[in-house]
């Protein structure tokens, strides 16, 4: 089917903004049901403890409390991602893990009420040795955080391919280095908020989450609910970054809560509690062993990588893997070994994030710089040398269909004058490029794909039905974009229902960059089947072929001659006339290889297609104070196509915060299990004035399965961002980082250690 | 405790109320008028997201007791259009892309309001000072500057 | 975050303000921006139960000059005295620290007498209710001990005010009403030297205004900090110069700034300077970075105050 692109790659303004400059918009700590309780949460002062008693009955006598709930109201299901992994509870009868972890939880007429009656819960714990540090969890005699992981480790995951050893005794030059990076916040602005609504048998929710449907599977499982019974609704979400995709303990309350009292209940975080007892982001060490030929080929890679996980498995194996598989889709391994272990500790959850794998990526991009200058090569060489192309296979077997990388790093490398500049750093500044790819999809299993409805009104606009959902991304607009071209009316003729259980049909969710390349080419499908029977329609009435029927502007008309033409609200009509309304339907299911298992069978087609993208970064070192000022940030991302270019520039630029920036200042800061800074003060969001110059450059690869040739819309960046920063740290100095953020101290001393060098 | 009484104007409405003494103005507007544009993110006054304006000056709503606004003029982000008619930095957030997850939004723009009523031709550094107030974890605020600026020129 | 029940009153005037004080026992905070003691309040690190709001008293805002001072009146915004030409003009090291205050929008709700009489601050103290309960309360929240220096036998929490180093290199007075009357003392003398309890004001007094002694000086300040705004200082440094003489204040670390006088700006004064200010400076793991590079940095901070301000009255 031939498009004439009229809207799809424009500039266009999105359709969920106006709501929101407006203050119209809703987020679930807006919501106002009638009779709505306030719950406030009981969380755990140990780090590590037995429950031996939790007593909620004084706690119910305080007037104005109309219900309390702890593990004992539920029945002692444990959900996990994977089926290997099932450890959480929610709320826990047996041991507390974290401190600051759910434990009981009151919904009372207001929040003073709520808080007053917490005090009168009474739990008894015995305290338990805690460990804190991943490597000395995994030590003999460490406290057992889970009984079922001897030595505190969660996942292991194990990827051998080819044969390293010995292709690391015939390499030319071979380095290891060891990198670590303490873990971030995800600092979403909306902190966390559940309303649960119980009424006859169904219980509504609404929650910021990335993924409504297996948020709904999980509850139904936890509850024994019913699943067509769990409604999971649609709201705007202030930001997920990946740490919203599974269900939390926060709604397993509400809920409970809900159905005790039989009233709507509403529970929202303190941003010290959803920094505390939400997802936090995994700290890294990650040791790295290069051999590359004289030529500047990489012949063997050898990765050994700590991920802390904290108390509970989240999604465990993703973890684990990513950081290695965004690099192994990025460049050529003949041979590679990666063991990556998560590691349980006595702190919060670790789970998924947009800039996960920092220590790993940033660490492998800075030490192939320093190979490059040994070898006497420089950085865009050495990344073209060894940088994937299409058609080839990643090193587990994933194909590539489509690669804008070399377009990325040639363009990246041109507005940043890189090569001019590489060559001559001075003392305190310099410049660094970083690469990687991503996955456009997880192997999910039935999950992995999405459906879509169109239904058409006798006025000739449209609804859209898909499982699609939004964190701020733009994936609604791109959505209503997509289908407004293929069905030649405009956007504001086209309406959404999206993200809702009970409506929309299964979709992977805003994780695992998906959102393109599935759920828009669900919706793609669905609106050509729609498109076709219109234009059978509009062929018969117009008396010409259907090849010659063109949807433009709310018309169909004949190509060859325009003036042949007709309303398609007339279409729809004629239609109904018939008996046969116009209905949409299409679903897209990715080609991945289903026997794909992330720890027992880490091989095969991971996803349908993958991005590619390179950052470049300019830093300044102030000698002093150490401080790196970083004035100048270039980005290019090959997306396929760019639905809404304005949306994928927004996704990078917001990268080059996120990543970028948070590389000097953002760090989660921790003593002994508690954290010293679970708020926006201490824990460094970057600010517009910490922004540097930007320029962004978005390359079109053209993806042959992607809808319109589009694939994700800027993850490379969150993902390479650091690494940019990092290369460019050891362009400047001549060093290597060994820990993240690179704050001013560390820098004073890596410079210092710099000088004892040259003297 | 004795709820106190509070007389002030809201979006040009004139509003009379009685409220807990220790009651936030962020409260006020979200739970009693239903104005859940201004939101709270972090409530101790680091983030800006509960910006609103009290008497031309942008403040942190999430610390102010409603009480002390007795007698004062209040703006929030739903008094920003005048019927139909989008604020030219409304106009200029959504054609400039500078919304993504919209929950920083409301602040951001009522703190470059703020700074437009007080500079109407800013430099680009004016713009970035002003809303150095404002934390943003979608947009890395590119979008956003473009978007004052281009407000400033209507 | 809810604050806890407490009652509001608006003070008519200082009397009435102190009056309304005494009728209430202690237990009262007064009110001016409330951008310190509300996020206190609010995290229940103060057992009050009534806020006397003073933004309604008149005579409490404004700038005059009077007898050869500069007058502000301690409810007078940061941005308001930042924006005075006489500031920028005659007090370059206030001008810049109040720039370098917070961010703009704070600046403009924020008082110079609350700027100045915030409380001291620790990772470990601006917490909530629930995370010092399972942390164990300190000698700063009524405790025994400190949670950040094991065996010590004071509080380390750090004074952050970005214009009382300023103001102390510009020979600040500042005058106090309350129960007992009025008097007007220097700037230095508000400061107990106790990170527990910062200040030697007496209960119910207030700070009524800061008075500088009106002359045009060569000054600077220097403010280190992670992000360009919001951020409290991590350390800080002031210099003002006038007729050859230099005052020189080390601000963030500990319960009060460091005052230094440097009677002439030779080599070896400055270096003597430099040697005694990397002396005083202790600080402890009570902020984001690491003690020791504060305390490198104090020194560093202190150099580049003490440079500018020279590289500009020399041109």
């Amino acid at each position: 089917m031939e498009y004439q692109n009229y809207i799809v790659g424009k500039r266009v303004p999105r359709s969920d903004s106006l709501a929101k400059v407006t203050g119209v918009a809703l987020y679930t700590a807006d919501l106002k049901l009638p009779g709505m309780l306030v719950a406030k949460v009981l969380r755990s002062p140990y780090p590590h403890a037995r429950i031996l008693n939790i007593d909620t009955k004084r706690a119910l006598k305080v007037p104005g409390v109309k219900a309390v709930v702890s593990g004992f109201d539920g029945y002692g299901v444990k959900w996990g991602v994977f089926k290997y992994t099932q450890d959480h509870a929610m709320l826990h009868t047996d041991k507390v893990r974290y401190i600051g972890e759910d434990v009981a939880a009151v919904a009372a007429v207001d929040e003073e009420t709520a808080l007053e009656a917490l005090e009168y819960i009474t739990v008894e714990y015995e305290a338990l040795e805690a460990v804190f540090d991943p490597l000395e969890s995994m030590k003999e005699g460490a406290p057992l955080i889970h009984e079922a992981y001897p030595n505190n480790i969660n996942i292991h995951v194990h990827i051998d391919v080819g044969e390293v050893d010995k292709a690391m005794a015939e390499a030319y030059y071979v380095r290891q280095d060891t990198f670590k990076a303490a873990g971030e916040a995800y600092a979403m602005m909306e902190p966390y908020a559940v309303v649960a609504s119980y009424q006859n048998g169904y219980l509504d929710l609404w929650m910021p989450n990335a993924g409504p449907h297996v948020r709904a599977k999980a509850l139904s499982n936890l509850l024994k609910i019913p699943l067509n019974k769990v409604r999971v609704r649609h709201i705007n979400s202030g930001g997920a970054f990946g740490g919203r995709s599974e269900v939390s303990p926060g709604d397993f309350i509400a809920s409970l809560l809900s159905i005790k009292s039989g009233r709507p209940v509403k529970l929202v975080l303190t941003r010290e509690e959803n920094a505390i007892s939400t997802r936090q982001v995994h700290d890294i060490i990650a040791t790295i062993k290069t051999g590359v030929k004289k030529d500047g080929t990489i012949i063997a890679k050898d990765y050994r990588v700590i991920y802390d996980g904290g108390a509970y498995s989240s999604t465990g194996p993703i973890a684990t893997s990513i950081p290695f598989y965004v690099y192994e889709e990025c460049y050529r391994f003949s041979n590679v070994r990666y063991n990556g272990y998560r590691v349980f500790t006595n702190k919060g959850i670790r789970g998924m994030y947009g800039c996960h794998g920092r220590a790993f990526l940033a660490g492998n991009e800075a030490q192939m710089d320093l190979i490059a200058r040994e070898i006497g090569m420089d950085p865009v060489d050495i990344r073209k040398k060894n940088g994937l192309r299409k058609g080839e296979a990643t090193a587990t077997q994933s194909k590539i269909i489509s690669c804008g990388l070399h377009e990325t790093i040639e363009e990246a490398a041109k507005r940043s004058r890189f090569k001019e500049k590489w060559h001559t750093p001075s003392k305190y500044n310099g410049i660094g490029m970083g690469c990687v790819a991503i996955m456009c999809g997880f192997p999910m299993g039935f999950r992995s794909g999405s459906s879509c409805y169109v239904k058409l009104n006798d006025d000739g606009q449209a609804t859209i039905v898909t499982g699609l959902v939004d964190n701020g991304q733009g994936n609604e607009s791109m959505m209503i974009q997509i289908a407004s071209e293929v069905l030649g009316i405009p956007m504001e003729d086209i309406n959404l229902i999206n993200a809702d259980t009970e409506i929309t049909n299964l979709d992977p969710g805003a994780y695992s960059q998906a959102a393109a390349f599935v759920g828009g080419n669900a919706v793609k499908a669905a609106c050509e089947d729609a498109r076709k029977q219109i234009i059978a329609i509009a062929a018969e009435k117009l008396t010409t072929n259907a090849d010659d029927v063109a949807l433009k502007d709310r018309m169909a008309f004949s190509k060859t001659n325009p003036e042949k033409k007709m309303p398609i609200s007339w279409i729809v009509r004629e239609a109904f006339f018939r008996g046969n309304p116009i209905m949409g339907k299409g679903s897209y299911f990715p080609y991945i290889d289903f026997e794909r298992e992330w720890v027992s069978r880490p091989y095969g087609q991971m996803a349908g297609t993958f991005s590619f993208g390179t950052s470049v970064a300019e830093i300044s070192i102030d000698p002093e104070t150490g401080k790196i000022r970083i004035p100048r940030f270039i980005a290019a991302h090959d997306c396929g196509r760019a639905i809404n270019p304005m949306a994928v520039e927004g996704q990078m630029e917001g990268s080059i915060q996120q990543a970028g920036i948070a590389t000097i200042m953002e760090e989660n800061i921790w003593h002994k299990g508690f954290l010293l800074n679970p708020d926006l003060l201490e824990y460094k969001v970057p600010l517009s004035c910490d922004m540097p110059d930007i320029e962004t450059a978005i390359i079109h690869s053209l993806d042959p399965e992607g809808p319109f040739g589009a694939k994700e819309g800027g993850l490379t960046i969150r993902m390479n961002a650091y690494s940019a920063v990092a290369s460019a740290l050891y362009n400047a100095t001549g060093k290597l980082f060994k820990e993240l953020p690179l704050t001013p101290d560390r820098i004073l001393n890596l410079m210092e250690e710099r000088k004892e060098k040259e003297e | 405790m004795k709820t106190v009484k509070v007389k002030f104007t809201v979006n040009n409405d004139k509003v009379t109320l009685q409220v807990k003494p220790y009651e936030t103005l962020l409260e006020t507007l979200r739970e009693r008028l239903s104005l859940t544009g201004a939101k709270e993110a972090c409530s101790l006054g680091a983030c800006g997201a509960c910006t609103v304006i009290l008497n031309g000056i942008p403040v942190r709503s999430c610390l102010i007791l409603t009480p002390e606004v007795d007698g004062m003029k209040i703006t929030t982000i739903e008094g920003l259009k005048k019927g139909e008619k989008l604020h030219p930095l409304q106009k200029a957030f959504i054609e400039k892309g500078a919304v993504q997850c919209g929950f920083c939004t409301s602040g951001m723009i009522m703190t470059a309001k703020t700074l437009l009523d007080r500079n109407p031709k800013p430099k680009k550094e004016d713009i970035v000072r002003a809303i150095s107030s404002n934390t943003c974890r979608c947009t890395g605020y590119k979008k956003i500057v473009e978007a004052i600026e281009a407000a400033a020129t209507e | 975050m809810i604050l806890p029940r407490l009652m509001y009153k608006k003070a008519k005037s200082i009397n009435d303000a102190i009056q309304l004080f005494q009728k209430n026992n202690g237990n009262t905070f007064y009110l001016a921006g409330g951008t310190d003691i509300v996020p206190q309040v609010k995290l229940r690190l103060h057992a009050i139960d009534m806020l006397i709001d003073l933004k309604a008293i008149k005579e409490l805002t404004g700038i005059s000059v009077r007898d050869g001072w500069l007058s502000i009146g301690a409810n007078t915004t940061l941005f308001e005295i930042k924006n005075h030409s006489q500031v920028r003009e005659y007090f370059p090291a206030l001008f810049q620290s109040l720039d370098a205050t917070s961010c703009e929008t704070l600046q403009m709700r924020g008082t110079i007498g609350g700027n100045i009489l915030q409380n001291t601050r620790c990772l470990f103290y601006n917490k909530s209710l629930e995370w010092r309960k399972a942390k164990g309360f300190c000698f700063k929240m009524g405790g025994e001990t400190c949670n950040v220096v094991p065996n010590a036998k004071a509080c380390f929490a750090n004074y952050c005010s970005d214009n009382a180093p300023s103001l102390l290199s510009l020979s600040a007075e500042v005058s106090l009403l309350g129960i007992n009357g009025g008097r007007r003392i220097k700037l230095e003398e508000i400061f107990s030297g106790n990170s527990k309890t910062p200040f030697t004001i007496l209960q119910g007094e207030i700070l009524t205004a800061i008075h500088i002694p009106l002359r045009k000086t060569k000054g600077a300040y220097e403010k280190l900090r992670v992000r360009d705004s919001i951020d409290y200082p991590l350390v800080s440094a002031a210099f003002t110069l006038e007729n050859g003489k230099g005052l020189l204040s080390i601000g963030a670390i500990g319960a009060r700034p460091f005052l230094y006088s440097l009677d002439n700006m030779n080599e070896n004064t400055v270096q003597d300077v430099m040697e005694r200010i990397y002396n005083d400076s202790k600080p402890v793991a009570n902020t984001i970075l690491p003690a020791s590079y504060r305390k490198k940095m104090a020194r560093i901070l202190a150099k580049r105050v003490i440079t500018n301000v020279l590289r500009e009255a020399h041109s």
